[in-house]
């Protein structure tokens, strides 16, 4: 299985900075799987989840008739990966991609996939299925009450009712797995009713940011226009509660807990209307390579470094290819399927995307992964 | 032999009098579904006026909304009494005749259809503007008659402002950044050609004037039409506006004009031409309250950033900023020589601060934010989100006064100041614990919940008291006091599925429930279940229908009363007939003789008169309405009414409606070798009972095995089909001459839908809704009860006689006749 030629390439550059235990594998496509191995390497390189999935299988391998499911043919893959005798080398995740293919009709043909959509999947699939083993380990009824939503749990609740204090722990903890610890933030949508100007809070969580995208703008004025105030009003008032009738309102999101790994998708793939088809938006987005989070509730200053892209290669929605950009102790390495070549964090830039409509440049960075500088774990 | 063929002529009576009642009565409510799809009136042509009704309190005297706004008309008489006018979010403004330690309501304003969000006194006349987008003008000391309704604005219009010594200048502000100036005198000139057919009372000659005249009308005018409006007046246009304004305030010569909103500027105009003077920026929020002083050289502004600022036009600056709340403020009232303000907002608090020594003094805190005040004499009455106003004691012409009881702090220059200082604990004092004298309101209602039977709501007001409302009756039938509303929600439930044929809602303080054609009239009831007297067991009452009768009922015999007396006097006979021609639906046809009809209203839709419910609709030239029922006085035709109302009311039509029917599949139970022949699918009233559908079963049984001997070739059914020995009864029935005999009878037959045995009380709908709970079509079982008891049951007793071989007679032991179904082989074997 694994090809030398490449392998050896990377490891002569690098060296004797080769990082000691580290493997640089890359993975074998299965036709039109690169929207999976892209989001793969990615997911392997982020630490803090690759230690807990290498943990998950240590304590797991010896449960002898274990089911296989997504989570299990994960920890193979990667457990695979990190015992590799080979410094680098290619892998196939075959196993991986066949339970994807039969768990999710979406991903079964061959056409071309979305990453971010796979992303989402496999997260909130692997967050399904360790909440169905904790609730089966201990089926006490302490267990049970925990909430079956993994995606998305949210709560309502008054923010500056003049009577009312704070209701403290009336927010039931929604259930946390060590994924969740990785990539959960929780947003706070607030509306206020510009009458009786009663602020509704509503949270909810995310494993990923969405954003819409202009040209020539960067992921901090995104960023920014995620945030802004948004007023409800003529045909669309707001129903509030406390006025019994549709009033004006103004409505904003904040970032109420910042996750530790940031996951920001670029929406790049925008709907026509006049086209009636999605369009692939080739703008110039540039991302930094420190972020500042300014829209955040408490917390003002959470910093976070680029650590991965996945990149998307094409000029339309439905055809492309994925490869993802990956940084691993201090060196950039871009992963293309079964290729790992280093690249010089100065060529970051051809990623941002074009100025001009019709470039010949189409390897536009597509999900941004950020992680916390606050939290080491 | 004797006697069967006796029980032979027995049962060819019964067989006719199934099949007689088959084909009329059951089967009027069961019919097979014509196969095409049946959406013939889907197409209907535009939507159709809504018909809103307001269940009012018993006392009228009270405002059971918040008080959005405060106007105080002096006594022109020395002796004589000021009058406060109180604008409410209920949607009614009321006049309050004071004396030193009393008010008096002497009248209640009623028309405008949404909140009251503020009023001022300009000139001989009060002016309203409220959520339903108008502005209304009225004879304050009148008895109440809204004089013109004003049509401009697109939105909620949410603040007025008047020239104290330019009594014709009104400008009201609204959302979507609209400011208009009026001249009232001129927007009060009765037109010579358009005439507004409600608030004039003209005759109705007048109304015939053709739409196109008047749109012709309008067209010089840049305003949008978006009302049919046309007068020959419109008001200036202050142009310029970003966003929405939710305060306004005008100079004593009306030279001068202020606004603010959530732009957070505030912009100053010449309401004269609508021009822009400039723009004044500070605020870091929605601006809430204005004053300008009477020169028009300084503005107060109060906004939801909790600062007040005192501008200064002349220099365009701002030249003080007060940080006295520590919430939104938005309310602002100031002594007449413009040294001292009084304000109000959302941090429950009433303060007075002297605007050159920035020294201010909490007056009053009570629980409810405050939205306005009003100067009287040595007053202050403050409006807040309850119903109720209260009175402060104020040194009107010396406020310093106040100030030497000492208590008072220096207003900060930045808004956090105060909020630091009150969180540090060193908030102030009151002056006044108490109000002086307080006009009571009653409790507003804030929650609800529509009951399942769709004739009951359960509410909760202000004070927490829960009640359970008949809303056909617009009656509280029970009430609860304090208890958990949704604990007594749940007591409540009832699993009973009728098609929400009302929608409602809560904003007025009280419920307004709305209803719109067709779907309010997909909703029926059985006569029996209303403890109708009298009523045929298969009587079905339309709950719009019947409601819509207790509402128009006084209206009706009102017209009545006028179309016979104009009929005697003017030989206008043709009026009604006016009415049905120009009724936008095709399928209208004449008929002279039925508006003559008289009808009766049951009790479960009769309204009380000493609280008689308003009415709401939209009418069409003059606007949107409200209006009592008993004041309804029978000219209102269809300009004002909605066709569908008079048409349902007047002439007992009902629109076609889709929805009053269910489909659904009757088979047997699995296992069950009862086999009744229903070719395909069966179509009910959504409310009929489920012991009818046993009945069905049961005459199908009947009607499929004719007793006749002679028809031998159909009695081979029953038994052959099911093949297989299997003893079916139809139930202890006694019969009698003129009998049928399934009245009498205890379910033999039941009726299970998903496993599940169905109560033979419950409705197709309900069945549907809580055991179905699909969106295909429902599937009923029926199955015999507890056959193998029965059999032996017989076996105890003699075979009287037979017939045809699957049925036969049996005398039981007290000598009364029974019927029984069988197969031919199971008498023998029960034999």
């Amino acid at each position: 299985m694994v090809m030398g030629a490449t392998g050896s390439k990377l490891e002569k550059a690098l060296g004797e900075q080769f990082p000691e235990g580290e493997r640089y594998f890359g993975l074998e496509n299965f036709g039109n799987t690169c929207y999976c191995n892209s989001v793969l390497q990615v997911l392997y390189f982020c630490i803090p989840f690759r230690e807990q999935l290498l943990d998950y299988y240590e304590n797991n391998k010896n449960v002898g008739d274990a089911e296989e499911n997504l989570l299990t043919c994960l920890a193979d893959l990667f457990s695979q990966i990190s015992s590799q005798k080979k410094k680098t080398g290619v892998i196939s995740p075959r196993r991986f991609v066949q339970r994807v293919k039969k768990q999710n009709e979406l991903f079964r043909s061959y056409m071309h996939q979305d990453a971010h959509e796979f992303l989402n999947f496999l997260l909130n699939e692997l967050v399904d299925i360790l909440e169905r083993e904790t609730n089966a380990a201990n089926a006490s009824p302490e267990a049970s009450s925990s909430s079956s939503s993994s995606s998305s749990s949210s709560s309502e609740k008054v923010a500056n009712g003049p009577s009312n204090p704070p209701v403290n722990g009336v927010r039931k903890d929604p259930f946390v797995t060590w994924v969740h610890d990785s990539f959960q933030g929780i947003l706070t949508n607030e509306t206020r009713c510009l009458r009786c100007e009663t602020v509704t809070a509503r949270d909810e969580t995310f494993f990923d940011l969405s954003l819409d995208i202009e040209q020539n703008s960067s992921i901090t004025s995104c960023l920014k226009n995620f945030s802004s105030t948004e007023t409800l009003n003529a045909e669309d008032k707001f129903f509030c509660d406390k006025c019994c009738s549709l009033q004006e309102a103004q409505k904003r999101m904040k970032i109420k807990k910042p996750p530790s790994i940031l996951v920001i998708h670029l929406k790049r793939f925008k709907y026509i209307e006049h086209l009636g088809r999605n369009k692939k938006l080739s703008y110039r987005v540039v991302f930094p390579m420190e972020l500042k989070l300014m829209n955040t509730v408490e917390d003002p200053d959470t910093e976070y470094s680029l650590f991965a892209v996945v990149v998307h290669i094409g000029t339309g929605p439905n055809h492309g290819h994925y490869v993802s950009l990956v940084k691993s102790h201090n060196h950039w390495l871009y992963f293309d399927d079964e290729t790992v070549e280093m690249i010089d964090e100065s060529t970051m830039h051809k990623y941002f995307g074009s100025s001009q409509e019709y470039s010949s440049n189409t390897e536009h960075g597509y999900i941004l992964f950020y992680e916390s500088l606050g939290r080491s774990s | 032999m004797g006697a069967p063929f006796y029980g032979q002529r027995l049962a060819n009576v019964a067989v006719t009098e199934a099949r007689q009642s088959a084909s009329g009565k059951l089967e009027a409510a069961m019919h097979r579904v014509a196969s095409a799809g049946n959406t013939s009136n889907s197409t209907r042509p535009r939507k159709e006026k809504r018909l809103t009704y307001v269940l009012n309190d018993a006392d009228d005297t009270k405002h059971c909304g918040g008080i959005n706004c405060l106007a105080i008309l002096n006594s022109a008489t020395p002796n004589g009494c000021d009058n406060l006018f109180t604008g409410s979010r209920d949607g009614t403004l009321k006049r309050w005749a004071l004396s030193d330690n009393d008010a008096t309501c002497s009248a209640t304003f009623e028309s405008h259809v949404d909140w009251v969000n503020d009023a001022v006194l300009a000139g001989n006349n009060l002016v309203s503007c409220s959520s339903d987008t108008t502005l209304k003008i009225w004879n304050p000391l009148s008895d109440a008659v809204c004089s013109r309704t004003l049509r401009q604005h697109s939105d909620y219009v949410t603040c007025l402002a008047a020239a104290e010594k330019n009594s014709n200048i009104v400008a009201s502000g609204g959302l979507g950044a609209e400011v208009f100036i009026w001249d009232i005198d001129a927007a009060l000139l009765p037109l010579a050609k358009t005439v507004d057919p409600k608030e004039e009372e003209l005759p109705n000659g007048n109304l015939g004037l053709p739409l196109s005249s008047l749109r012709g009308m309008n067209t010089g005018n840049n305003m949008s039409f978006h009302n049919n409006q046309s007068r020959g007046y419109s008001p200036i246009v202050a142009k310029g506006h970003k966003e929405s304004v939710y305060a306004l305030a005008m100079n004593d010569s009306g030279t001068l004009l202020v606004s603010g909103g959530t732009e957070k500027v505030i912009r100053v105009w010449d309401p004269r031409t609508g021009s822009k003077n400039l723009k004044l920026r500070g605020h870091a929020d929605n601006i809430r309250a204005l004053l300008l002083d009477s020169t028009g050289r300084f503005c107060l502004s109060g906004s939801s950033d909790s600062m007040i600022r005192l501008w200064d036009l002349g220099q365009q600056r701002c030249v003080h900023s007060y940080a006295v709340h520590t919430d939104s403020v938005w309310a602002l009232a100031s002594n007449s020589t413009f040294t001292h303000v009084y304000s109000g907002g959302r941090d429950l608090s009433l303060y007075l601060t002297d605007l050159s020594t920035r020294e201010s003094l909490l007056l009053y805190t009570k629980e409810h934010p405050i939205l306005q005040m009003a100067l009287q004499d040595d007053s202050i009455w403050v409006a807040t989100t309850d119903s109720s106003v209260h009175r402060l004691p104020a040194e009107g012409c010396n406020p310093q006064k106040v100030f030497e009881r000492g208590g008072s702090f220096l207003a900060g220059n930045l808004s956090f100041t105060r909020a630091r200082a009150s969180l540090e604990g060193s908030a102030p004092v009151p002056v006044y614990k108490e109000p002086s004298f307080t006009i009571p309101g009653i409790p507003g209602i804030v929650q609800y919940e529509i009951l399942n039977n769709r004739r009951h709501v359960l509410t909760k007001d202000t004070s927490g008291s829960v009640k359970l409302w008949e809303i056909t009756r617009g009656v509280v039938i029970e009430d609860y006091g304090k208890v958990s509303f949704d604990e007594k929600k749940e007591e409540l439930f009832e699993m009973v599925s009728i098609p929400a044929w009302f929608a409602m809602d809560t904003r007025l303080g009280s419920l307004s429930i709305h209803m719109d054609t067709p779907q309010c009239f997909s909703a029926e009831m059985y006569a029996v279940d209303l403890n109708i007297t009298g009523a045929p067991e298969d009587l079905k009452i339309n709950l719009a229908q019947e409601t819509l009768r207790g509402l128009l009922v006084h209206w009706a015999a009102k017209r009545r009363q006028r179309s016979g007396s104009q009929a005697s006097s003017n030989g206008n006979v043709a009026s009604s007939n006016d009415v049905t021609r120009n009724l936008p639906h095709s399928k209208i046809e004449m008929d002279d003789g039925a508006e003559n009809n008289t009808f009766v209203v049951l009790p479960s839709f009769e309204f009380a008169t000493d609280s008689p419910p308003s009415i709401v609709t939209e009418g069409s030239h003059g606007g949107p309405w409200r209006k009592k029922i008993t004041d309804l006085d029978g000219t209102e035709d269809e300009k004002d009414l909605p066709w569908w109302c008079m048409d349902c009311v007047l002439n007992g039509r009902l629109p076609p409606r889709e929805n009053t029917k269910c489909s659904f599949h009757l088979q047997a139970c699995e296992g069950s070798s009862v086999q009744i022949l229903t070719q395909g699918k069966l179509s009910a009233p959504r409310i009929l009972r489920i012991n009818k559908v046993i009945n069905y079963v049961i005459e199908k049984m009947v009607l499929d095995k004719p007793l006749d001997g002679g028809s031998s070739d159909g009695a081979s059914g029953l038994g052959s089909s099911t093949g297989q020995s299997q003893l079916s009864t139809l139930g202890d029935v006694s019969l009698r001459p003129g009998m049928k005999p399934w009245q009498k009878m205890k379910p033999s037959i039941e009726i299970l839908c998903n496993n599940q045995v169905l109560s033979p009380e419950m409705s197709l709908a309900t069945v549907r809704t809580y055991i179905w709970k699909k969106p295909e079509d429902l599937v009923l079982n029926y199955r015999l009860l507890s056959s193998l008891l029965r059999l032996s049951h017989i076996v105890k007793r003699g075979m009287l006689g037979w017939s045809g071989g699957s049925c036969c007679w049996m005398r039981d032991t007290d000598s009364s006749m029974r019927l029984w179904v069988c197969g031919r082989a199971d008498i023998a074997a029960a034999l």
